[in-house]
């Protein structure tokens, strides 16, 4: 007992947990995102022998230039059309879900570790997966979209590319806000619902007035953890519709193929323009974020 | 007051991480900077060839069973040489090797030196001919091993006067790829004009056979190459071109420009229903269930198509042309080309297999089935049947064409095949509208 006091209570002990944390952080996150910003003003190619020159801000006027702006803009709007999409669709059915595997239902152990199965998976297999399934020559969902009459490209088709791109994220990522859901309902002391059924409160008035605002932490996590994973994702699109398709390109997606390997016979920049691409990224995503997170703990007092 | 402290504090630790991270990219830059030596030779003595040679090239299962081949040969030959033998997709192969290469982990690799002509500016110099320049890959052009192989492909890739890279093989990929049982079966034969192949696509069209199956997801561009190959029928001419694109006399948008794309439209109305979304693999499974009768293909496919047995097939110039002599030859270019980078740290044994991979070429190409870039060798007999359209090699466009960098993304081949229908949503003229805008825009 009196061991575990001096080795936790001292203050010392706190300090240098904290100081190995904040090395770590400091040596694997702050240094290289510093290290991002000074390399976006040179003309790195990552390859050995071969100089490395300042260039100012030739790659942020390259990327603001009119012969990249429509392009840039166009990889813009997808990024945001996408981040939104998959946060809104993704947290909604998430909730649905985690409140139906909350019930005391039949088999709910195996259903929630179906509901987990797509986290496990890789980005590869799961592009694999949905590939097959969107294979527009015999794949199951061209012989469902026949039983109508119809057909359709899916992945190579510009106008439904993202949608099924958006499907595809909202899949693959739930899991894990199912399993945030879950842990906020269980933590939701069960005489609130004890107390609402004695005054009489339907199903869907438990939910908007005992279940939602208790859960206002788990939202504000999932949907920060959704916006931020949404705006930086580009494997799946890469995967599924490939690196150069302009209906799915998204500026992370930008990012990587200026950075290692551009379209086939197309321009490659240097990995100084794709650092200043993150860099414009990431100002983008930190506004969004901060923005969501103010809003999100001004909701959560006032609920 | 506080602020202030607060403040006070905070400014060393930022100044602190900038320095970090400036001292750290210098330090990249001074590493980057530094000079090589860029001279090895084959041992005469064989036992110096010991140690572990790391062999990094892209994937593709032919050109992966040569390797496999030659490196177990190899293997007899030196036992004390340990192969790390590595094959990554072709769309990752920049990555990896990027990574590898700083790390000085290839002894042997693939780079593309590719010489930049007089009217492209330096910006756009490739990162291999960067490299060429500054001695980060071993000069090959005396060693004895290199007289092996076809004096007028290593003219091919012979960058300021020196070779850098063994020339594995030629594909040829500006054709399409056809069933002979259903030409036969039709009374079809091959098409030598544009109007004779636009009867043969409404023929098998009107028999519910799919004419050309494409691989939208990956491989629709050699559509557009194959247009421009019978537009542009020589080096010179595709030069030309190029050459007017960047000294802005002639406009994508007009002339036989436009007629390239809008040939590449009409071609695409044959394609399988929905080949937007189909990739290679699904694009060769139609072809070789007998679903289409033709695919917008390179020669790389030959030992694919062969090993699956399915189909007997032959290949031909897509004939975009009226004229018959300018459908005469096939585009190719020289496949994976072999280099060992100066910071290779088995030259010794990178060059022991260089040499070995010279005199044992026929091992690897009965694998890979390429065109043979050694004379005297024998390639698969699928070449013998196609020698009419290859006895005057014309490189394809891709390998005369060098990227803009400054201009737009839709003009980065410059023809802008993948936005018209139903790769896109425009039209011919539409996509070469906006292939021009961005062409202009980088002048």
């Amino acid at each position: 007992m009196s061991n575990s006091y001096i080795v936790f209570g001292r203050r010392w002990t706190a300090q240098l947990t904290f100081a190995i944390g904040m090395a770590l952080i400091v040596v694997f996150s702050l240094i290289p995102a510093v290290g991002i910003v000074v390399i976006s003003f040179t003309d790195i190619r990552s390859l050995p022998f071969l100089p490395v020159r300042w260039v100012g801000l030739d790659n942020y006027r390259t990327f603001f230039s009119s012969a990249q702006l429509a392009y840039n803009v166009a990889a813009l709007q997808n990024t945001f059309v996408f981040a939104f999409a998959v946060t809104i669709f993704q947290n909604v059915i998430a909730l649905l879900i985690a409140v139906l595997l909350n019930q005391r239902l039949k088999g709910r152990n195996f259903a929630r570790a179906v509901v987990f199965l797509p986290t496990i998976l890789g980005v590869t297999v799961i592009g694999l997966i949905f590939s097959l399934i969107f294979n527009p020559s015999a794949g199951p969902a061209a012989q469902l979209w026949g039983m109508f009459g119809a057909s359709s490209a899916f992945f190579g088709d510009p106008s439904l590319a993202m949608t099924l791109v958006i499907l595809v994220q909202v899949w693959s990522g739930i899991g894990v806000a199912v399993v945030i859901y879950l842990a906020g309902l269980q933590a939701i002391p069960q005489e609130l619902y004890e107390v609402a059924d004695i005054d009489g409160a339907t199903g869907g008035q438990k939910l908007r007035h005992v279940t939602i605002p208790l859960l206002a932490p788990s939202v504000t996590a999932n949907t920060l953890l959704c916006i931020i994973g949404a705006l930086q994702s580009y494997q799946l699109i890469y995967v599924l519709t490939g690196p150069i398709n302009p209906a799915t390109q998204v500026l992370s997606l930008a990012i990587f193929t200026q950075g290692f390997g551009g379209p086939q016979g197309g321009a490659v920049q240097s990995q100084g323009y794709a650092a200043a691409i993150a860099v414009v990224q990431f100002i983008i995503v930190a506004i969004i974020s901060l923005a969501t997170l103010a809003y999100l703990r001004r909701r959560e007092t006032a609920l | 007051m506080s602020t202030m402290t607060s403040r006070g504090r905070r400014a060393p630790l930022a100044t602190a991480l900038t320095c970090i991270a400036l001292g750290a990219s210098l330090a990249l830059a001074g590493c980057s900077g530094s000079a090589p030596a860029n001279s090895a030779a084959v041992p005469t003595d064989a036992a110096k060839i010991t140690g572990e040679l790391n062999i990094l090239v892209s994937s593709a299962s032919g050109s992966d069973a040569g390797f496999k081949a030659v490196n177990e040969a190899f293997a007899k030959k030196y036992p004390d040489v340990k192969i790390n033998f590595t094959a990554v997709p072709n769309e990752n192969y920049n990555q990896a090797r990027s990574s590898r290469l700083s790390a000085g982990t290839i002894d042997v690799g693939l780079a593309n030196p590719r010489q930049l002509p007089s009217y492209v500016p330096e910006s756009n110099k490739g990162d291999d001919a960067r490299l060429a320049e500054a001695g980060g890959f071993v000069d090959l052009t005396d060693q004895a091993f290199m007289k092996k192989f076809n004096a007028s492909v290593l003219d091919k890739i012979t960058y300021n006067g020196r070779n850098y890279t063994v020339p594995t093989g030629l594909s040829y990929y500006t054709g399409l790829t056809y069933n002979k049982k259903i030409f036969a079966d039709n009374n079809i034969t091959v098409p030598t004009t544009w109007s004779d192949f636009i009867k043969v696509l409404d023929q098998l069209k009107a028999k519910g056979i799919t004419p050309i199956s494409i691989g939208g997801k990956d491989t629709a561009g050699i559509v557009m190459l194959s247009v421009v190959q019978s537009l542009y029928p020589t080096a010179q001419n595709k030069d030309d071109l190029a050459k007017g694109l960047y000294e802005h006399t002639v406009a994508l948008n007009q002339g036989q420009q436009l007629e390239v794309l809008k040939k590449v439209q009409q071609i695409y109305t044959y394609g399988q229903p929905n080949f937007a979304g189909s990739n290679y693999n699904q694009m060769t499974s139609e072809f070789l269930t007998g679903k289409a009768a033709m695919i917008s293909d390179g020669t790389w496919n030959v030992g694919s198509l062969r090993e699956a047995d399915k189909v007997d097939f032959g290949y031909f110039p897509l004939p975009a042309s009226d004229n018959a002599a300018d459908n005469a030859y096939l585009g190719g270019k020289v496949e994976l080309s072999l280099a060992v980078p100066s910071n290779a740290k088995n030259k010794d044994a990178a060059m022991a297999w260089l040499a070995f991979f010279a005199d044992n070429y026929k091992l690897f190409n009965d694998e890979a089935g390429f065109a043979p870039s050694q004379e005297g060798v024998e390639g698969d007999p699928f070449y013998a049947e196609i020698a009419t359209y290859t006895k005057q090699f014309e490189p394809a466009w891709d390998t005369i064409w060098i990227a803009n960098t400054k201009a737009g993304q839709a003009a980065a081949l410059p023809f802008n095949w993948s936005a018209v229908k139903p790769m896109g949503s425009m039209d011919a003229q539409a996509a070469a509208d906006a292939s021009q805008k961005d062409w202009e825009a980088g002048k």
